[in-house]
């Protein structure tokens, strides 16, 4: 049996492969916002993204650090300098895209292998499909509250988000995913590694798992969870939260709403103290977080 | 078809790149932009969360009425705003025609305007906060609320590297169409021209993640050089970057104007109610 060696990587060289990964997928995202998409009805030809340059750095470089690279690239070049930041449902996409690059990094055990690679290309693009497209069916749940009420809005949702997954895998998935990730990874192995200072890495290569599953990582997942739970259950309560609130508004008058006032207005103070004695305490403890990496 | 060529025909590289430069270093100059970053990122949070759950059409349209005036105030491109209009109407209009489809009527329309009333609520605050700004004030506003360094430092360093990055771009893509060869008909639709720099700006990727690697070698050692992983985790340091933000009258005023506009609008739906 022979040893495996550990990627271990210097905090620089983190540094690195996210500032690389950023600055690709960011600027490919630029082009895609602004490629036209060819549109049959509701069936559209699209270039969703160009999946094949964080697919092709997270198999050759730590999939981490590229797959969080890549995802804020996206934020960073294709939103807000486009100006079409969309705020707090960038975080979604932010999360399932990063996810996703890392399970089809991972899932590569050596970049030589073109099964693998192009098995793991795919993956990563269903996966990523899958989970937005779930995302976006939530979110018209939420955004219109008689979503059973209105004839036909279910099914309409349904098939448009079924459409657009099935285009994006089979159209952009297998043109801009799978065909250019299986063309660069084995042109690019050997070579970009050395740029960077890093040693290519080959079938004995081990991911230092300890560092990446961290007991941090552990509970800020089982928190994200928790948090798409609540969302989810919001939905589903949704039409009884208008009622709700009527009926409050029609016992209390118009005082309901100063009373929802005032606890938001709580809410926010009690918020801004918690940060305020979280600033005081980070700086007593010091540099506690001094040898995190800081991707 | 038309449309097509008209689309090739305005998209050269040179007008993306111009209208890029005009959105990413525009502003600076509007009204908005002389606000504390905290404050508007905190403005932002509270307009980007709350019309979700919000059902009274008097509220959203007070709100976005508001947005509206604020996007103006913080002078943005127009390119922006048809990027935006079109993206709206891309994502509800189909909606609405697929529910026609399956029995609806023109009632099914109300609760997609008031998706429609969400939705660009949410992009309007966005735009305002995020292209009215100057990345450096968003970047520091950022850091200042908590958001980890490497993060606000990707913000700034990707305004900056952005024309490098499209100088570059631009010419790898140059000298591959130099030595390639167009099609010689170009299809239905354009579909083999299309399909033509499609693959090149694939291609055009290779020699491109090669020059990106090695200059983002050259950016870390520049900035391990200034200290920057230890500054960042220093908080002493920090503080000393972010000593430049205060809270001034105008930020108080913006802020509570805010409040007190919204506080209104809740109070007149209550009241109609």
């Amino acid at each position: 049996m022979n040893r495996k060696t550990l990627y271990t990587l210097t905090s620089s060289q983190k540094m690195m492969i996210f500032v690389l990964s950023m600055s690709l997928y960011g600027l490919s995202n630029m082009f895609t916002e602004l490629i036209p998409e060819f549109r049959l009805g509701p069936i559209e030809l699209s270039v969703e993204y160009f999946a094949f340059i964080p697919l092709t750095l997270c198999m050759l470089f730590h999939p981490l650090y590229a797959a969080v690279g890549a995802a804020l690239g996206e934020v960073i070049f294709g939103e807000l300098m486009l100006g079409q930041f969309g705020g707090l449902g960038e975080l979604e996409k932010f999360l399932t895209f990063s996810f996703a690059m890392y399970v089809a990094g991972r899932m590569v055990r050596n970049p030589q292998n073109r099964l693998q690679v192009g098995t793991a290309a795919i993956t990563g693009v269903i996966i990523h499909q899958l989970c937005s497209s779930l995302v976006d069916i939530g979110k018209v749940w939420i955004g219109v509250e008689e979503f059973e009420a209105v004839p036909g809005l279910a099914q309409s949702v349904v098939i448009v988000e079924g459409v657009g997954f099935l285009n994006d895998v089979l159209f952009s998935g297998i043109l801009f995913a799978l065909l250019p990730t299986l063309y660069l990874v084995p042109r690019l192995y050997g070579k970009i590694e050395p740029l960077l200072g890093i040693k290519p890495r080959d079938k004995s290569t081990k991911y230092e798992a300890a560092g990446v599953i961290s007991p941090k990582l552990v509970l800020s997942g089982i928190a994200l969870a928790l948090i798409a739970f609540g969302a989810e259950s919001l939905s589903e309560t949704d039409w009884n939260f208008g009622e709700w609130d009527s009926g409050l508004a029609d016992r209390l008058g118009s005082g309901a709403i100063w009373l929802s006032i005032a606890a938001a207005a709580v809410v926010a103070i009690i918020v801004l103290l918690i940060l305020r004695a979280k600033r005081t305490r980070s700086i007593q403890t010091g540099d506690e977080s001094e040898n995190l990496p800081y991707a | 078809m038309q449309l097509v060529r008209n689309w090739f025909n305005k998209i050269s590289l040179d007008r993306i790149q111009l209208e890029l430069m005009n959105t990413a270093y525009g502003s600076g100059y509007a009204s908005l932009s002389r606000l504390d970053p905290r404050g508007l990122l905190i403005w932002y949070l509270f307009f980007a969360i709350v019309p979700w759950f919000l059902n009274s059409y008097i509220v959203l349209a007070g709100m976005c009425l508001f947005v509206i005036i604020t996007t103006v105030l913080s002078r943005v491109t127009p390119f922006i705003i048809l990027v935006l209009c079109l993206g709206l109407i891309g994502q509800v209009g189909w909606l609405f025609i697929i529910s026609l489809f399956f029995g609806g009527d023109i009632s099914s329309a109300l609760p997609l305007l008031k998706l429609t009333l969400k939705l660009s609520i949410v992009s309007l605050a966005s735009i305002t906060v995020f292209s009215g700004m100057d990345p450096e004030k968003i970047s520091d506003g950022l850091l200042a609320l908590g958001v980890p360094a490497a993060f606000s430092f990707s913000l700034s360093y990707g305004y900056r590297i952005l024309p490098v990055l499209f100088e570059e771009f631009r010419n790898v893509l140059l000298s591959y169409r130099l030595r390639g060869k167009a099609p010689e008909r170009h299809g239905v639709l354009y579909w083999r021209l299309g399909a033509y720099y499609l693959k090149l700006l694939v291609y055009a990727f290779f020699p491109l993640m090669l020059a990106t690697a090695k200059r983002s070698r050259t950016t870390v050692e520049a900035l391990e050089t200034r200290g920057f992983s230890y500054g960042m985790n220093n908080p002493a340091a920090k503080k000393l970057k972010l000593s430049h933000l205060k809270l001034q009258r105008r930020d108080v005023l913006f802020l509570g104007g805010s409040a007190l506009y919204v506080a209104l609008l809740f109070w007149t739906s209550a009241t109609l109610n």
